[in-house]
């Protein structure tokens, strides 16, 4: 936060507290040893070792059949799934609250704006599902009238009836786009779902990346511009960090069982991943699960070690000593790979963990008095070739009132932002909404950014991403239990990888191989 | 997995097959897509887990590939939950795997093309271990049928394709190409030829099903067709039946049905009621459904063809059928490498199937012992619990009634999985009128509809002003 700061990144006062925190505290670094000079000069040894026994003996002690790290959507469907089955549990959370990447915002008079996870779609039953047993309705995301198309300072309105869907039917690049996504979808049925690294040209896949694809099987150097276009708010990556396999394996997962995946399913807000938002913003869901979970979820409780024992595992965290007969880690692999494992992980699932980073996604919101833009025709979706903000949606209420628009700053576009001043990212994002939407978009009642890459306990987001090579060395420890560790968590999913319903998958598939064993 | 925690499951899958209210007030023959198979595909067999799940291993592409084949779960839904690659086949011939049956234990036993084996799968731990090999036999004298030499007109290689327990813990084996039934002992080892019959020689389409009838002492043995020339008709199929002797050996086989010509009788499922429910994977594209004595009663789709069920994805070489509850699971092959086709399909047929007979899987009622509650008489708005003993780990169905004038009306119901040995439940008494109640306790192994019922009287009382 510190070196945040000085590049003028500010925290938002009004924004949760855990994603201003930095990514190593001085706690940390005091405990870590780092400034083990300092501290021992101001405390003296053998009164902070006294001082560490007092505060060890003030750990509280619990002892419950499965231990759930992480109070996400997988956590919190691990937990819900395993309590209906009578089972004790208890969910530890770093953060101040529950819901992981999922996260609400208040914009004023009540109404809320999702900060992360949004929206869901045809084929996502399980979230869907949740939902409509937790009395969370859901609605339409605004798409009535006009997409916006923004490349090389030229605006052009679209419909997303057409063949394209949500992608713009920019003649000059209508070939490529025709032609690739057509080839991507077909190699996308050629990979499980279950096993990418099983697909025969798995090897071949998993050893180039998407850029290096692209750039072979397209002509168009604006398609090629558009690509990262579309990779940053998926993946909040670049096409050259992403690895093939990893990306078919994507497009494979934009499904069901029933229905196979496909890029247009995945991208398109009509009939796509995009299709509905759920009233008072997904949090909601959260928040009724932990409701349910009656207290069993204990906020502010980094786990920070897990050791394997004679009957089960013992989850060290600050506050807390639970033993339990088995443990549920539902966070990203990269923090997964944090934890203290004793004895040490096998070494695919370590390596796994630590090749695993999420994605670089900002997300930047901008509330207006009312949806003016609908007043054009515009239903406030826009995909432009210039950045920083490469996507937008319109995030307004169902009633329209306050109007709001997000949009998805990844990438490179999200490193560079993070690099800029609080006045100039403000300033780069209206600019971009006013190209969009008109210069009304410059003068939002209320604007804010969500850093994701800055979450100390987030470390990014949408997904983990993965680089080539990672899946065919490592895929397997995705998913496979290691004694009483079981794993959950978006990337763990096979469908929908990456959005909520995956995280609602993970949760059941996770808490079904616990109740298996207990 | 550890046996207790399986017979739970087991009991649980069982109780939830029969439970779902929607599947009571579906149209017999209902067809719905539980899941497409991803790739590599080919699913020839879909087994019903004694834990309620699905397990589907994918099988010989005809048009060759190097993918190694992998075993698939599913749940009751059709959610795919996880999946094992299965290790040391040969990729450069022909290679797939059945599940085909589970042990006592809970791991699948899993019959694998190349090399010719059984394998045991811990879908625990993912470890898969060899069980039994099947040798390829050279083809017997013209006219001769041993059971050391294969009593075909050609070589060919074995194929192990069914598998179904006998009651002493042997495992019996039916053979695709081979024209024998193989038998392994108890505990694995190689398999021994156990029936061979020039009738089971059906050329590149022979034994194509296996299931032991409610007798438990008699095999049903399908034939995909007798293009071997060991019985008339050799394009159509048939069912044959041979008893186990009691000393193990097999009795006379003798011809239950033959279907029509290129209809390919394709693992077939027993009822309860004894009827049978098998797949034609041939052109027909249809369930025939014969009564206990081997009359064909019914077909569905009623027409051969063209496979339409109603649901998005036709009959496609339909290859088995298990029941899960009254619910046929079809796993449907498309031979041809029609990917969208390639599913397991969802057949209400309104009746439920035989249980599987798993040696060492106890199939008794569990006892429940010491039920208590801790009230018996309780303001609304307190939890009452409910303790209990249970001999083994059960499904455990909780109903709370009242009393009314036209009888027991139910206030609430729940079910709990429980291990062997003490345990409890609760429940509120929140919203419950005032009045005589009852909690009548279950302990159901719902598969096999045994289960033991205690009852305990509980009175809600007024609630407490102020």
């Amino acid at each position: 936060m510190l070196a945040n700061r000085r590049r003028g990144h500010r925290p938002d006062d009004n924004f949760a507290p855990e994603l201003n925190e930095p990514i190593v505290s001085r706690r940390e670094l005091l405990e870590a040893g780092a400034v083990a000079g300092a501290g021992a000069l101001a405390l003296g040894a053998p009164e902070a070792e006294a001082a560490k026994r007092r505060k060890r003996r003030r750990r509280i002690r619990r002892r419950v059949d499965v231990v759930v790290i992480g109070a996400g959507l997988a956590g919190l469907t691990a937990a819900r799934e395993l309590m209906r089955d009578d089972r004790s549990v208890l969910v530890l959370e770093a953060r101040p609250r529950i819901g992981g990447r999922v996260l609400n915002r208040p914009i004023g008079d009540g109404e809320e704006s999702e900060a992360g996870g949004t929206f869901a779609g045809p084929t996502q039953n399980h979230i869907l599902g949740l939902a409509a047993e937790l009395g969370v309705d859901t609605f339409p995301t605004f798409n009535e009238g006009e997409n916006v198309y923004f490349a090389d300072g030229e605006r052009t309105t679209y419909s997303d009836t057409g063949p394209t869907g949500t992608a713009p039917p920019d003649p000059s690049i209508l070939p490529d786009l025709a032609t690739v996504v057509t080839r991507l979808n077909e190699m996308s049925k050629e990979v499980p779902i279950d096993a990418p690294w099983e697909a025969a040209s798995a090897r071949d896949w998993d050893s180039q990346t998407l850029e290096q694809w692209i750039n072979e099987n397209s002509a168009s150097p604006r398609f090629r511009a558009l690509v990262p276009a579309a990779t940053r708010p998926i993946f909040g990556a670049e096409p050259r960090e992403l690895s093939l396999l990893f990306t078919l394996f994507y497009i494979a997962a934009s499904g069901d069982e029933r229905n196979a995946g496909t890029f247009e399913r995945n991208f398109n807000t009509r009939d796509g991943a995009q299709m509905f938002r759920f009233l008072h913003g997904s949090h909601e869901i959260c928040r009724r699960i932990a409701a349910g979970l009656d207290g069993r979820v204990k906020l502010r409780t980094p786990a920070r070690g897990i050791e394997l024992t004679r009957g089960g595992v013992r989850v060290v965290s600050k506050r807390y000593v639970v033993r339990a007969r088995r443990a549920i880690v539902a966070v990203p692999p990269v923090l997964a790979g944090a934890i203290r494992y004793s004895p040490g992980l096998p070494a695919s699932r370590s390596e796994f963990t630590r090749a695993m980073p999420q994605g670089t996604l900002l997300k930047v919101t901008a509330v207006y008095d009312r949806p003016f833009w609908r007043d054009e025709g515009l239903n406030g979706t826009a995909v432009s070739l210039n950045g920083p903000v490469n996507a937008t949606f319109d995030d307004s209420p169902p009633d329209g009132s306050p109007g709001v628009l997000f949009g998805f700053v990844g990438g490179d576009e999200g490193r560079r932002f993070r690099g800029q001043s609080e006045a100039d990212r403000q300033a780069a994002v209206l600019r971009n909404l006013a190209d969009y939407f008109g210069d009304e978009a410059l003068r939002p009642s209320r604007y804010f950014e969500t850093d994701w890459p800055g979450a100390k306990w987030s470390r990014g987001g949408p997904v983990g991403i993965a680089a080539p090579g990672l899946l065919l060395a490592h895929g397997p420890a995705i998913r496979q239990p290691v004694g009483p560790i079981h794993w959950a968590g978006t990337e763990t999913s096979n469908y929908w990888n990456g959005y909520m319903d995956g995280a609602v998958r993970s949760g059941k598939r996770a808490a079904r191989e616990v109740m298996d064993e207990l | 997995m550890r046996r207790p925690a399986l017979i739970a499951l087991a009991l649980l899958a069982s109780l939830l097959a029969m439970a779902p209210a929607a599947d009571a007030q579906r149209a017999r023959f209902d067809t719905r897509l539980l899941a497409k198979v991803p790739a590599p595909g080919f699913p020839a067999m879909a087994y019903v887990h004694p834990n309620g799940r699905i397990y589907a291993g994918t099988y010989v592409n005809p048009g060759g590939d190097s993918l190694r084949s992998r075993v698939l779960e599913y749940d009751q839904d059709g959610t795919l939950l996880r999946s094992w690659t299965v290790p040391g086949q040969d990729l450069s011939k022909d290679h797939g795997v059945q599940a085909a049956t589970s042990d006592a234990q809970g791991r699948l036993v899993l019959l694998d093309r190349t090399p010719s084996r059984a394998l045991l799968l811990d879908t625990d731990t993912g470890s898969f271990r060899e069980y039994s090999t099947f040798a390829n036999l050279a083809p017997c004298p013209p006219l001769e049928a041993r059971t050391d030499c294969s009593p075909t007109l050609e070589d060919r290689d074995p194929m192990a394709n069914y598998a179904v327990w006998g009651p002493d813990g042997s495992l019996y084996v039916s053979d695709f190409l081979q024209g024998v039934v193989w038998r392994v002992p108890p505990g694995g080892g190689a398999a021994l030829g156990w029936l061979a019959d020039r009738r089971l020689d059906g050329g590149e389409f022979g034994t194509t099903g296996l299931a032991l009838a409610a007798d438990q002492r008699t095999l049903l043995i399908a034939q995909g067709s007798s293009a071997g020339l060991g019985a008339l008709n050799p394009s159509s199929g048939k069912i044959y039946a041979v008893e186990i002797r009691p000393d193990g050996s097999p009795g006379e086989l003798r011809q239950l049905w033959e279907s029509r010509p290129a209809d390919l009788p394709d693992g077939f499922a027993i009822a309860r009621s004894g009827r049978l429910y098998v797949p034609l994977a041939g052109a027909a594209n249809q369930i025939a459904v014969l009564a206990p004595d081997g009359s064909e009663l019914e077909r569905f789709p009623s027409s051969p063809g063209d496979g339409g069920n109603g649901s998005p994805v036709p009959f496609d070489t339909p290859s088995s059928a298990r029941f899960l509850g009254t619910r046929l699971i079809v796993a449907n092959q498309s031979f041809t490498g029609n990917r969208d086709n390639q599913a397991l399909l969802d057949v209400e047929v309104g009746e439920a199937g035989l249980p599987e007979l798993i040696p060492g899987l106890d199939r008794e009622a569990p006892a429940l012992t010491r039920v208590r509650l801790s009230r018996k008489r309780v303001r609304p708005g307190r939890r009452v619990r409910v303790r209990f003993r249970v001999s083994e780990p059960a499904t455990l169905s909780f109903r709370v009634e009242r009393r009314t004038r036209r009888g027991w009306r139910e206030t609430t119901s729940f079910t709990r999985r429980r291990g062997a040995g003490r345990g409890s439940a609760a429940f509120t008494t929140r919203g419950m009128r005032r009045g005589r109640h009852r909690v009548s306790v279950r302990a159901e192994d719902a598969g096999n509809n045994r289960s033991a019922r205690v009852t305990r009287r509980l009175r809600v009382m007024r609630r407490l002003r102020g």
